[in-house]
């Protein structure tokens, strides 16, 4: 029941199927779900929060990049390595949160799927 | 703490090695530097670098990296030359040259060169670490 609700709880509206009443759970706390319910419990509200502050953080690192291939254009970039440093994380953190998503509507379309 | 911090930390090795390839560098660059003989030659740099402790949450104590606090200087002795023609000679002849050592200069530079390559390898392998634990469980 546990792992169901963490599922659950990786889809916003979706709530839980048990009577833990939980609102939604992180992705992280998703995992875990599957050891017991209180993983679906989460702190911090839904998927759609979570998935904000991802996209909050991609954003930020992803300014952060642009921000130093500008530098290298007008030629303030004193390091090679920031600029090449801060794109190889913003790559990582847009795969992430790309997958963070596919894996949440992957979720949502098997129970759609369900048969009841 | 950033979700990838090895990148900070390898990002602080490249920009210490790339300060110290700064200061040879600047030391072949002055190796020829003459002064008169009541003035200090030219110093050789030597980078200075201190470990990073680790942040906060880091339960095993791992350090953060490493950081550039300034720089040492060499002799400003120097080492006298007999050359009567230089302009700068004094009464008896004597240029004042730094005492930098080529070879020991070219033996830093390959050291600094390595260091900085290794560090770079290591983005690489944490990038490559990094992408497959994200594609965990891809179909």
């Amino acid at each position: 029941m546990g792992a169901i609700n963490a599922i659950l709880g990786l889809i916003p509206g979706a709530g839980g199927l048990g009577s833990t009443g939980a609102a939604g759970a992180t992705p992280v706390a998703g995992a875990q779900g599957a050891q017991g319910a209180q993983g679906a419990q989460a702190a911090d509200g839904s998927f759609g929060n979570s998935i904000t502050n991802a996209l909050d953080g991609l954003n930020a690192t992803q300014s952060n990049a642009d921000g130093l291939a500008v530098k290298a254009a007008t030629g303030d970039l004193t390091d090679v390595h920031n600029y090449t440093i801060a794109a190889a994380e913003a790559n990582l953190a847009t795969e992430f949160t790309v997958q963070l998503r596919n894996r949440a509507v992957e979720t949502f379309n098997d129970i759609m799927k369900m048969q009841i | 703490m950033s979700l990838f911090p090895i990148f900070q930390t390898t990002g602080s090795g490249l920009y210490a090695n790339r300060v110290w390839m700064d200061a040879v560098a600047d030391n072949l660059a002055n190796m020829n530097t003459a002064k008169p003989f009541d003035q200090p030659a030219f110093q050789a740099r030597y980078v200075e670098v201190q470990s990073v402790p680790g942040e906060g949450n880091d339960p095993v104590g791992v350090g953060g990296g490493v950081k550039v606090v300034g720089a040492q200087f060499g002799s400003a002795e120097g080492q006298l030359r007999y050359d009567p023609t230089n302009p700068l000679a004094n009464k008896d002849g004597l240029v004042r040259y730094p005492d930098i050592d080529l070879a020991d200069q070219m033996t830093q530079l390959i050291q600094a060169q390595r260091s900085y390559q290794l560090n770079l390898t290591v983005i690489d392998r944490a990038r490559e670490s990094y992408q497959q634990a994200i594609g965990i469980g891809v179909k």
